[in-house]
């Protein structure tokens, strides 16, 4: 069973002149029901744009999208998914609890005050959203796309501007709410949020869908060794890149780290350590959008 | 149904929550509090033998209390219509953009809402607005005279209806506008326009005769034509508060013209609104 099935969608902006601006590409992917999905990718890479074709914001240009067995223009669809957009608008004369009151009519949902205890807004709860931090506007975002106990958790930075421990919070209801059966797509920059929330991971680059899979078989990738030498020698002439007090050397092959290690120590240089290079999401990234 | 009328409560909750309204509606309050306590007017005998605002003679013609009052109602009639159009034109001009702001509209727009939905409870919060701005006004003005007078009448309250009628049309075309360029200055410049070419579609014979024939005038006389005719909707509207000469089949007339403009403005606003990305 899939939430969120996207099969060659693309978009494209038209531009006053000149061609159109093309922001996904051909994109096919998978989410499974119940799965936390993090998208990641640099600016402009089509993360925002994908979100917006799966609430039927934006209307693709081509290819086709299905989000929990229906079309996003399907209102009852869209009545089973919960949003947070990046820079969420809120009624600044308006209290959190007559907010959420309002969006509960309109998603037809009973209001439920224990959510914004939830999000750590209960000692908020009358007071006007004028007054709110960053943070707290972002807590009550939350709440807001939370309402209804919704199949589908669309969340597009929304640690954005929360203190470090509000973080962990939020990491904790995420959590919990996949522990609850929700599906979860998450949009952060911050990528040790994603790691930690996530199961699988797509990368967006210029539009395209560049690596997809779960959050193991991306990082369990070991393509290159960390090495530590002391004594003399130039292991740069021998392929080993310097990096932070260590060297590494991005082959592979058993091999080719060997003949390189000996040409170093022929140099006068002494091994103290060698390990396969562990990769993280930050090295995916920065692999992938190379 | 439900949704819309949801949509038009919650546009009102927040324009009343909104400094201009409450200065509105603070001003108003004091125009009638100034007329309630400081206007004196001595009826006797169904007739009005004097009138002091701040001790100060008005007044000392012995006039019958409703002839006296038919210019008053007219006067408030006209600055209602004219001047209640402008300053909603101004004042409401923000609440469109406002609506489709970042933020705001993928957010409405990820909820069980259809796009008509929103874009029908907004025009509908806004002519609310606008009808409980002029009633407060028109009701206040007739509660101060009438207890003073004894001379009671719902005139203005039906005159302040035809604001809204007229006001109706201002607001079709700001919204529409609003889906092509998202600005409030853009969008009341639009409601002001709409005014001025409901005021000239309502002289567009004798206007035409002061120009030569030939393409200005074609011009002149297909380009005023789709606009409702809202001078004389504004003249119909004081004759009625006045009780003069009210022509009731030309004002159904004119306000089906103010109708029919808003509904064709508004299905251009659903087109375009349909097909808009955000």
């Amino acid at each position: 069973m899939t939430a969120i099935q996207a099969t060659g969608l693309s978009k494209s902006f038209p531009r006053l002149f000149g061609e159109p601006q093309p922001a996904l590409r051909a994109l096919t992917l998978s989410i499974p029901r119940g799965s936390a999905f993090g998208l990641i990718g640099p600016n402009g890479a089509g993360k925002t744009t994908f979100i917006k074709l799966l609430l039927g914001v934006a209307r693709p240009s081509g290819g086709e999208v299905q989000v929990l067995g229906s079309t996003p223009e399907d209102r009852a669809v869209r009545a089973r998914i919960g949003y947070l957009p990046e820079r969420l608008h809120l009624p600044d004369a308006w209290t959190p609890l007559q907010f959420l009151a309002s969006v509960a009519r309109l998603k037809n949902v009973p209001v439920e005050p224990p959510l914004l205890e939830r999000v750590g807004l209960g000692e908020a709860t009358h007071r006007k959203i004028g007054g709110f931090s960053k943070g707290m506007r972002q807590r009550l975002g939350l709440a807001i796309a939370l309402l209804g106990k919704p199949e589908l958790l669309i969340l597009d930075e929304p640690t954005d501007g929360i203190d470090p421990l509000g973080r962990v919070e939020v990491r904790r209801i995420l959590l919990e709410e996949k522990a609850r059966g929700a599906t979860v797509l998450l949009n952060s920059h911050l990528l040790a949020e994603t790691e930690r929330v996530c199961d699988r991971v797509g990368i967006l680059h210029l539009g395209r869908l560049v690596r997809e899979g779960t959050l193991q078989s991306l990082t369990a990738q070991r393509e290159g060794w960390v090495v530590k030498f002391t004594g003399g020698g130039d292991p740069a002439a021998c392929g080993f890149v310097p990096h932070a007090d260590r060297w590494t050397f991005d082959r592979p092959d058993v091999e080719a780290l060997n003949a390189a290690l000996g040409k170093a120590r022929e140099g006068g240089a002494w091994v103290t350590e060698v390990l396969p290079r562990a990769f993280d999401l930050e090295d995916v990234l920065a692999e992938a959008t190379r | 149904m439900r949704i819309t009328l949801h949509v038009a409560r919650d546009l009102l909750r927040e324009a009343l929550a909104r400094n201009w309204v409450l200065g509105l509606l603070v001003g108003i309050t004091l125009v009638l509090t100034v007329l309630g306590l400081f206007l004196r007017l001595d009826v006797v005998d169904g007739a009005i033998a004097g009138s002091k605002l701040f001790g100060a003679m008005l007044f000392d013609d012995i006039v019958s209390t409703d002839k006296a009052m038919r210019p008053v109602y007219m006067v408030a009639a006209g600055i209602g219509f004219f001047g209640g159009a402008m300053f909603l034109a101004v004042a409401c001009s923000d609440f469109a953009p406002s609506l489709l702001s970042p933020g705001r509209i993928e957010h409405l727009l990820s909820l069980p809402v259809s796009r008509w939905q929103l874009l029908l409870g907004t025009y509908l919060g806004v002519l609310a607005l606008s009808a409980l701005c002029t009633a407060y006004g028109a009701l206040g003005i007739t509660l101060v005279f009438g207890f003073k007078t004894g001379f009671w009448t719902t005139a203005l309250l039906g005159g302040s209806l035809l604001g809204v009628a007229g006001f109706c049309a201002l607001y079709a075309a700001m919204l529409t506008s609003a889906l092509f360029v998202r600005s409030a200055a853009a969008s009341s410049a639009v409601g002001l326009l709409v005014l001025v070419m409901g005021i000239l579609a309502s002289a567009r014979a004798p206007i035409e005769e002061t120009l030569e024939p030939g393409l200005g005038r074609t011009l002149f006389h297909y380009g005023v034509q789709p606009f409702p005719r809202l001078w004389k909707l504004a003249e119909q509207c004081i004759r009625l508060a006045g009780d003069e000469n009210f022509n009731p089949g030309l004002t159904a007339r004119l306000v089906a013209g103010s109708l029919i403009f808003s509904l064709g403005m508004l299905a251009i606003a659903a087109w375009r609104f349909e097909k808009k990305d955000f």
